[in-house]
């Protein structure tokens, strides 16, 4: 039944939410709505879950004096803060906004903006005409950088009589080849989306029950 | 060393000094680039041009604070355009860290048009079930939404008299740096016949072209160079014009130092080629 158990819920839920879509029958309807808020408080319970075996994990750090295991005082430290913060005085206004403002909004762009410096390097040394792909993957890349910044206008012209803009080889670049790749992309794991809810459902695939063979 | 070796192997902590000084030296030094608007933003601001005084739209901050200089732009100048024009907003976020985000713009922007909490806006706050969320607007706003962000119900709030599923709602602008944009189309738009706009990180971007060939996005702001043009068509300057030099020079040092390692690349291939003769 441990296994039996779940197999059944995922077949009956399944089910339940393929059939709704294609009846407007208001038992169906209804259903879907309550599945839909469960889902939501669900969701909301792995929250308080996260957040126990976050607590859980920087403690056994502490208590067994891990690598680093310093900047988990930092961790539990800013968990409580945040929460103490929201609490006592409310996200609107007083403590809460200042640290969300201040300390993780500058720290999570400061994370981000570190992307533009090992780009550049990364570009630099990985991007070499090596064979005809590479070739034309740096050709396609070079016109999409500059056609995409104001910069590319400039440098747009007219050689031996035939206009020739960055913008708009660009704009080509991003609405054919790019297109049509990610709508192939996309069909195929739609496709495949399908083909594993169907096996889920019908109790074929069963990795999520954990099992591996 | 060869130079063409030397051309293969410049240090990257030049390359890093030399990038931060290609973005803040504009920042700091405008060069005033013309920006040039691309058929995607204008078909966005054709989107939000259409709605009428009244209208409601849903406005999605679909983004933390990692990905703030590049959307905060779009969402201020979503604002703006909407405020200006009397469009009433439903603002709504699927991140944790959208929520600080979302209270600030919509706080300022507010204030700047002198519009009131409640009755021209109006802040639903955080869901953590993001799917749920776009499937159960369909249903119901305010049983996705029994109270607003501060905890007041929305049954009681006079914007939300009237907004009772994407119906009601003239237009769903995501603000994204994710694949929640194409969710709100596929879900929002899919299912239930929502109009739905997105405005997303130049990354993302990229992925949002099927869906605006299609039709199933309308148009979309890419990156920061598409809320500069937004800016410019709604003829309100802000951070994404300003950021568009320091875009620009950026790209291009980047190019150059690519053409640098592949020019240092042909001559070492060159070179090998004659010793192996």
């Amino acid at each position: 039944m441990k296994r039996q158990g779940p197999i059944i819920l995922a077949f009956t839920i399944g089910m339940l939410m393929l059939v709704q879509f294609f009846t407007p029958a208001a038992f169906f309807k209804q259903a879907y709505n309550i599945i839909l808020d469960w889902k939501q408080v669900v969701l909301g319970f792995t929250f308080i879950l996260g957040t126990w075996s976050l607590i859980r994990y920087h403690y056994t750090k502490i208590s067994r004096r891990r690598e680093n295991w310093q900047y988990s005082y930092v961790t539990l430290a800013g968990l409580a803060a945040t929460v103490t913060a929201a609490l006592v005085w409310k996200t609107a206004t007083g403590p809460y906004p200042w640290l969300f403002n201040n300390v993780q909004v500058p720290m999570q762009s400061t994370m981000f903006s570190l992307l533009a410096f090992f780009v550049a390097s990364a570009s630099y040394r990985a991007f070499r005409a090596r064979t005809f792909h590479a070739t034309l993957l740096l050709i396609a890349g070079a016109l999409v950088m500059l056609g995409r910044v104001p910069i590319g206008a400039y440098l747009s012209g007219s050689v031996f009589g035939v206009k020739i803009s960055l913008v708009e080889i660009s704009d080509w670049v991003l609405n054919v080849p790019n297109a049509a790749a990610k709508r192939g992309i996309m069909i195929g794991v739609g496709l495949g989306m399908t083909a594993t809810a169907i096996k889920i459902v019908l109790g074929i695939e069963q990795t999520y029950l954990g099992k591996t063979d | 060393m060869a130079f063409y070796d030397r051309m293969m192997s410049i240090d990257r902590r030049i390359i890093f000094l030399s990038v931060g000084l290609a973005v803040a030296i504009p920042i700091i030094v405008p060069l005033g680039f013309p920006v040039q608007v691309s058929e995607e933003t204008r078909s966005f601001y054709r989107e939000m041009a259409a709605l009428k005084p009244g209208d409601t739209i849903l406005l999605s901050f679909d983004y933390e604070g990692d990905v703030m200089a590049e959307l905060n732009p779009m969402a201020v100048a979503v604002l703006r355009h909407a405020f200006s024009r009397d469009i009433k907003v439903v603002a709504i976020t699927t991140y944790a860290g959208g929520t600080g985000i979302a209270e600030r713009l919509l706080t300022e922007a507010a204030a700047r048009y002198g519009k009131t909490y409640g009755i021209d806006y109006v802040f639903l706050g955080y869901n953590p079930d993001w799917s749920g969320t776009m499937l159960r607007l369909g249903e119901s706003f305010k049983a996705t939404y029994p109270t607003d962000q501060y905890g007041k119900s929305t049954y009681e709030i006079p914007i939300m008299q009237n907004v009772e599923t994407y119906r009601d709602i003239a237009l769903v602008v995501s603000i994204s740096g994710s694949a929640l944009s194409e969710y709100w189309a596929i879900w929002a738009g899919g299912r239930y016949g929502a109009k739905v706009i997105s405005g997303n990180t130049a990354i993302q971007a990229i992925l949002i072209y099927p869906y605006y060939k299609a039709g199933q996005i309308p148009g979309f702001l890419g990156g920061l160079k598409g809320a500069a043009e937004y800016e410019k068509l709604i003829d309100e300057p802000g951070m994404g014009i300003r950021g568009m030099d320091a875009q620009s020079v950026a790209h291009a040092l980047m190019l150059a130092f690519i053409i640098v390692g592949n020019v240092g690349y042909f001559f070492s291939r060159r070179a090998q080629a004659r010793q192996s003769k």
